[in-house]
């Protein structure tokens, strides 16, 4: 049986009508591109076992004859979505020392598709509420507050789960669809706060409902909530998570007040194409629930992944999703997930490359880039596109001015890691360098315009040369806002 | 390589904006492509750019070098040297005056700035002035001290002088 749903020729960059000859030559170029043996990132590995397997197909005939046959059902079928990719630089002077080439990635839900189709994919959605004695109070009221405010959201169509953790975990609420709300929401009021945190107990609770109504056709998300730091487990988790994604599952992770370790949240989130927030007071995790679970309703297409295939002299130095739930997207494993594409948002990311020196003018190829995921307002699982970036070389190209898209977000973007690289300083113990990166960060805050995180990094500046240490909430709001900067603002959205 | 005007740390081709401080290069068209400079030409280029110490020893004293002024002014900074000009309707007067160079004309304010003594570092601070301090080339947030190096280059308004350290 021949998959037809992949565009073989699209993966060995060829038409249709291409001859033997073309083929075998175009395999030819692709293996030097992106064979194990000269290429040793992680995503050219993952592009050149689909580059091997289109040629398996496609080079002998009487597979080539079924394949052509089979695809012919996919021959109306619409982009879903697609990808748009912009260089920093078109033309780039030849040099004879490396460069750096920023790309603009845009993937884009199908207009077209969206107004054709049916409304809210369903939901599987589990939360997992930190319940320790560190809750006591607003906050777990509040959290209590925002699954109530969940539940009467969520339609018949969709599942609930409800784990509550302290050092153990609760199955408050069993995967369940949502239709007696009454008792649904009586069960969440009983939680009470009492013990320590360990987050790895609820979250293999949380996934393991999460599983039991796991659907290609629906949003699988376990959403964390917790106000405290996890000891021990930390690995564990990921592991989890890393499992989670490969099953579909995405994991957002939302830490509240000042403890919890923010870069494990992250690594959490990034690892499933999630997201991470930092929530200040009780009254905004209303706020962020509600949006996440906002988002996740509007799901066009699910478990989004994207592979980065530099050439082999390329180098893919970092990636970094803006839009949406700004978040550092891990390069070293791919494919990387993305999470959710929503339908009125385009998911959009910033990659950095260095190109190698080079001396000859011309055009080449520098990167491969290929998303993958489940449709869901179509049913069709896998689609694919993929996109080759070329860009040319001159001895002497005339000057030309960045995108400005690719200004602003880099722009943005240098902020936040420049509040990363002082911490970063600091944890090395180098406070004078911090202070002096925290002092550069207040004044380019200050000229971008962002007076209250301006005085902010300030702040922080003079208490890092003074006490070598950052406070846990001015490093945290510095982190969060900063990266928050980053996000375009949402269209139709109005939240106050 | 380019060198960034800013902070004088070394960036690859096509980097939009400083790794080191976030400078924007963009419509800078005079940061010059190092790889095209001969080593020669490269070393002069670099000599302004490097940070001058930022301690301040006891018993050291400060110089300021007014652009297109002859002789220095030299002062030993006390815990609080406040920079300006002299109004004749004002009561108060500065520990150091700008009014004889036309600081009026270019937009220093009667108390514009204040030169900070720290344990063995100097801070400059912003007063609220009207038109603004600029400490090589970045803008100071008012009231916010700023640590000085030897050889900054200090703006008020469109006045401009460099502080040494002797």
């Amino acid at each position: 049986m021949i998959d037809a749903s992949r565009n073989l020729y699209a993966i060995l960059g060829i038409p249709p009508e291409a001859t033997a000859d073309d083929i075998r030559e175009a395999y030819r170029i692709m293996a030097r591109r992106f064979h194990p043996d000269a290429n040793h990132n992680q995503g050219a590995d993952v592009q050149f076992r689909d580059i091997a397997a289109a040629y398996s197909v496609l080079s002998n005939p009487g597979d080539r004859l079924r394949y052509d046959e089979a695809r012919h059902h996919f021959h109306d079928e619409p982009a879903y979505f697609s990808l748009r990719a912009i260089p920093s630089k078109r033309v780039l002077s030849t040099l004879v020392e490396p460069q750096v080439l920023y790309l603009l990635l845009d993937i884009v839900p199908a207009q077209r598709v969206i107004s054709a189709r049916r409304a809210n994919a369903p939901m599987n959605l589990t939360l997992v509420l930190d319940r320790s004695t560190s809750m006591r109070g607003a906050r777990l009221d509040k959290v209590k507050i925002a699954a109530h405010h969940i539940i009467d959201q969520l339609s018949p169509q969709d599942v609930l789960a409800v784990v509550s953790f302290s050092d153990r975990a609760d199955v408050l609420i069993p995967a369940t669809s949502v239709t007696d709300k009454t008792s649904l929401r009586s069960t969440v009021s009983i939680m009470r706060a009492d013990g320590g945190t360990e987050i790895y107990h609820g979250l293999a609770a949380g996934v393991a409902e999460c599983r039991k109504y796991l659907a290609p056709r629906m949003v699988n998300h376990v959403i964390l909530l917790t106000d405290g730091r996890t000891f021990g487990d930390e690995e564990r988790c990921l592991a989890l998570a890393r499992q989670a994604a490969e099953d579909g599952i995405g994991i957002s992770a939302m830490g509240i007040g000042e403890e919890w370790n923010d870069e494990f949240l992250d690594a959490l989130a990034a690892a499933t194409g999630g997201s991470s927030a930092y929530i200040n007071t009780p009254r905004a995790v209303l706020q962020f629930l509600d949006e996440r679970v906002r988002s996740l309703g509007d799901a066009f297409a699910e478990r989004l992944q994207l592979t980065i295939a530099p050439d082999a002299d390329v180098l893919l130095e970092s990636a970094f999703r803006l839009n949406p739930h700004p978040q550092p997207l891990e390069v070293e494993r791919q494919p990387i997930p993305l999470g959710t594409l929503e339908k009125n948002r385009s998911i959009r990311a910033l990659v950095q490359l260095q190109m190698p020196p080079s001396s000859k003018a011309g055009f080449r190829s520098v990167v491969r880039l290929d998303v993958t995921g489940d449709v869901l307002v179509a049913d069709r699982p896998q689609y694919k596109v993929i996109s080759d970036i070329a860009v040319e070389l001159a001895h002497e190209p005339s000057p030309e001015q960045p995108p400005t898209a690719i200004l602003d977000a880099l722009g943005k973007l240098t902020l936040y890691r420049m509040q990363q690289k002082a911490e970063r300083a600091l944890t090395q113990g180098w406070a004078l360098e911090a202070a002096r990166q925290l002092e550069n960060l207040a004044t380019r805050l200050f000229a971008a315009g962002q007076d209250e995180l301006a005085h902010k990094a300030a702040q922080e500046a003079r208490r890092v040369s003074r006490t070598q240490a950052f406070s846990q909430e001015g490093r945290k709001s510095l982190k969060f806002h900063t990266r928050q900067l980053l996000a375009l603002p949402e269209p139709g959205n109005d939240v106050p | 390589m380019k060198t960034c005007p800013y902070c004088g740390a070394e960036n690859r081709e096509g980097v939009l904006f400083c790794e080191e401080c976030g400078q924007p290069f963009v419509g800078q068209a005079d940061v010059p492509d190092t790889s095209r400079l001969d080593p020669e030409n490269h070393e002069t280029f670099k000599g302004r750019m490097t940070w001058g110490t930022a301690r301040f020893a006891e018993g050291a004293s400060v110089l300021i070098r007014i652009r297109d002024v002859a002789e220095p002014l030299v002062f030993e900074p006390g815990a609080e040297t406040i920079i300006g000009r002299l109004d004749p309707s004002a009561s108060e007067s500065p520990d150091i005056d700008f009014a004889p160079y036309d600081a009026a004309e270019l937009g220093v304010s009667r108390r514009h700035g204040m030169i900070r003594r720290g344990e063995d570092t100097l801070t400059l601070v912003d007063l609220g002035s009207t038109n603004g301090t600029f400490l090589n080339g970045q803008r100071l947030i008012p009231h916010q001290p700023r640590v000085l190096r030897d050889g900054d280059e200090v703006r008020m308004g469109r006045f401009v002088f460099n502080i040494f350290f002797r």
